[in-house]
């Protein structure tokens, strides 16, 4: 599902150079639930933006679902993210003056649907996330969790086969984000795979395989029923 | 398109919107407005005065003494002039056509001082004068020496024959060739009667904006007024070397008098029109203004809008908007705004309209004027968006994973 080897990302300046991301190589099979952890700074959203295909890397060779991304134009890597990915943020990231019925249907204006294709599929999604009952209300009308939720029905409405999760539940209290981290496993139990970055620990302990990053590498990686270092999970 | 999400959302968020709107649409009624004002004025400096203006000039010569014989005097002067070499033709006249300063009368058709009359521009001139201003002549003949008579101030009489433009025949013979009027007669104030032995295409009288500019009749006939004016045409190309040797040749001719106000034709015009040309600079500069000042009004709402939206946009662009995408939803952002604002200032444009033909005696604007001034403020808006709206299509998609 995703492949990466070798990933570097240098951020240039006319001064600095900073390696955001060393030689970093990952891979997730399809179906998995991948939690990515590590300190402020260590290149946990570098490696989203490039899994998520927001920015580019220096070196190295990603695959999405078979696809190697480094050839796609800006317009491709567009319409690949509209196709394969479900980004889920930490802010929400609606759209404060869209309904969350217009909010949900933002990605699927991208595909080209028609309004009687994606109707259905807005309302399943909302519903999915049970605020079906609220279409038509603003984001600033709902809690948190429940924006939150309507993100989540946004990430999922075009059927992505890969979601990504930056820290879903960092602006949520502990109940409310236990509400969306079981939401979230009820979605890769449907088969969608999942790779959320997060600062919370108690989560990550959780996940099935947990990736710990440190200064741009892969540190610690738990999962699969095995524990190994740095080295190990980088080779 | 998502026609539906961005007018909904301008719906929720439009106090900016509204002003943009209604900058746009008192733009609109001012520059529409103001642009039929320009062509209207445009059109009345162009239209043609049926005068050579630019080969015409006209000099006068005031005498002072006892023994000063204007009419001697001037058979003289005309005399000379006509044998210049460089000259074309010349002849006395008593007003200057588009100047803003003649004579006028009235004329009829029956002898009835109770009947409605005609108000045409009257030229006092000689059997030259149709030459010297090379007028076309279209039907009927010019005048003979022996039609010439001297008028005095207090003329009692007026001369009984009379060249009218193509405009006056019309005026008082509905339907009527011109070549069907000759011998023809007018009554003149008092019931003098006047036989029209000629018809020219066109002589403009000498105020330009008044409705009977178009109305000329020209009688044989040379004003005695202790001053005369001479028009004079010259060979094309010779009219300022011909304007100084003429100046010197009249003044060398006599003690007795003055030779001064000496302008051409095409001077003449241009001070005549100078109000309207004045005019038409300012509403130009009024226009340029607005339209400016409207751009920059769309170019700030249009980035304070994006940079306000820029995670949004990074949002749209993660969610796998292409830069197009972006580029198409700020445009038809902006162009929802400029047709809201154009609508308003069709019916503002129409309202002005109105007051402007209702109280100020103007023409009533063509109907053509509001679409496409409606057009030109449409492309102006989409121009202006265009800068910015490329600037938000630049946005990149990692700005949406950004805390700031």
């Amino acid at each position: 599902m995703l492949e990466m080897i070798d990933i570097c990302k240098v951020y240039r300046t006319d001064l600095v150079q900073t390696h955001a991301l060393r030689d970093f190589s990952l891979s997730v099979q399809e179906g998995e639930f991948v939690t990515i952890t590590g300190p402020s700074g260590c290149g946990k959203t570098t490696f989203l933006n490039i899994a998520g295909l927001l920015e580019t890397y220096t070196s190295g060779s990603y695959q999405l679902d078979g696809v190697e991304v480094s050839q796609l134009n800006d317009f491709k890597r567009a319409r690949l993210r509209n196709e394969k990915i479900g980004f889920i943020f930490q802010s929400f990231n609606l759209m404060p003056d869209l309904n969350l019925f217009d909010n949900v249907d933002v990605p699927l204006r991208y595909r080209g649907l028609k309004a009687s294709e994606r109707k259905p599929l807005i309302e399943k999604a909302l519903e999915s996330v049970g605020l079906a009952g609220r279409m038509k209300h603003l984001p600033s009308q709902l809690s948190g969790g429940q924006q939150q939720r309507v993100a989540i029905a946004r990430a999922l409405v075009g059927s992505p086969r890969f979601l990504l999760a930056d820290e879903p539940t960092g602006n949520l209290d502990s109940n409310t984000a236990r509400g969306v981290m079981e939401l979230l496993q009820e979605i890769n139990e449907l088969g969608t795979t999942i790779v959320m970055v997060t600062h919370d620990q108690e989560l990550a302990r959780e996940s099935r395989r947990n990736i710990h990053i440190l200064d741009g590498q892969i540190h610690e990686e738990n999962g699969r029923g095995e524990m190994s270092s740095s080295a190990s999970a980088v080779a | 398109m998502e026609i539906g999400p961005i007018f909904r959302a301008l719906l929720r968020n439009k106090l900016g919107a509204l002003l943009i709107a209604l900058q746009i649409a008192f733009t609109m009624t001012v520059i529409i407005n103001a642009v039929f004002i320009i062509n209207e004025r445009n059109r009345l400096m162009a239209r043609p005065s049926g005068l050579d203006e630019s080969n015409l000039f006209h000099i006068t010569v005031i005498g002072f003494g006892d023994d000063y014989n204007e009419e001697i005097v001037a058979a003289d002067d005309l005399a000379m002039l006509r044998q210049t070499p460089g000259i074309v033709d010349a002849t006395v006249i008593n007003a200057i056509p588009v100047s803003g300063g003649g004579s006028s009368t009235g004329v009829r058709l029956i002898n009835d001082e109770t009947s409605p009359s005609t108000g045409t521009a009257i030229y006092r001139l000689d059997e030259h004068g149709l030459n010297t201003l090379n007028l076309d002549l279209i039907a009927g003949e010019n005048f003979t020496a022996t039609d010439m008579r001297l008028r005095y101030e207090s003329g009692p009489t007026e001369a009984d024959k009379a060249v009218v433009t193509r405009a006056l025949v019309e005026s008082l013979f509905d339907g009527m060739a011109p070549a069907d009027v000759l011998g023809e007669v007018m009554y003149m104030p008092g019931g003098d009667v006047v036989q029209i032995v000629g018809v020219v295409d066109r002589l403009q009288a000498p105020w330009p904006t008044s409705q009977l500019v178009e109305r000329s009749m020209l009688v044989p006939e040379n004003y005695i007024d202790s001053f005369s004016r001479y028009m004079i045409r010259t060979e094309p190309g010779q009219r300022d070397r011909m304007m100084a040797e003429v100046e010197r040749m009249l003044v060398e001719r006599g003690q007795d008098r003055v030779v001064r106000d000496m302008e051409a034709m095409e001077v003449t015009r241009a001070n005549t029109y100078r109000v309207d040309s004045a005019l038409t600079t300012i509403l130009r500069v009024v226009v340029a203004t607005l339209i400016v000042i409207n751009c920059m009004g769309i170019v700030g709402l249009a980035v304070f809008s994006i940079n306000r939206r820029k995670k949004q946009i990074g949002t749209r662009r993660a969610l796998g908007a292409t830069r197009p995408e972006i580029l198409r939803y700020f445009l038809l952002e902006n162009l929802f705004i400029t047709i809201a604002g154009v609508a308003l200032g069709a019916v503002l444009t129409i309202a002005l309209s109105i007051v402007l033909t209702t109280n100020f005696n103007m023409p009533t604007m063509a109907w053509y004027y509001t679409p496409l001034g409606a057009l030109l403020l449409i492309l102006v808006g989409q121009l202006s968006a265009l800068g910015p709206s490329a600037r938000a299509a630049g946005t990149e998609p990692a700005i949406a994973t950004r805390s700031v």
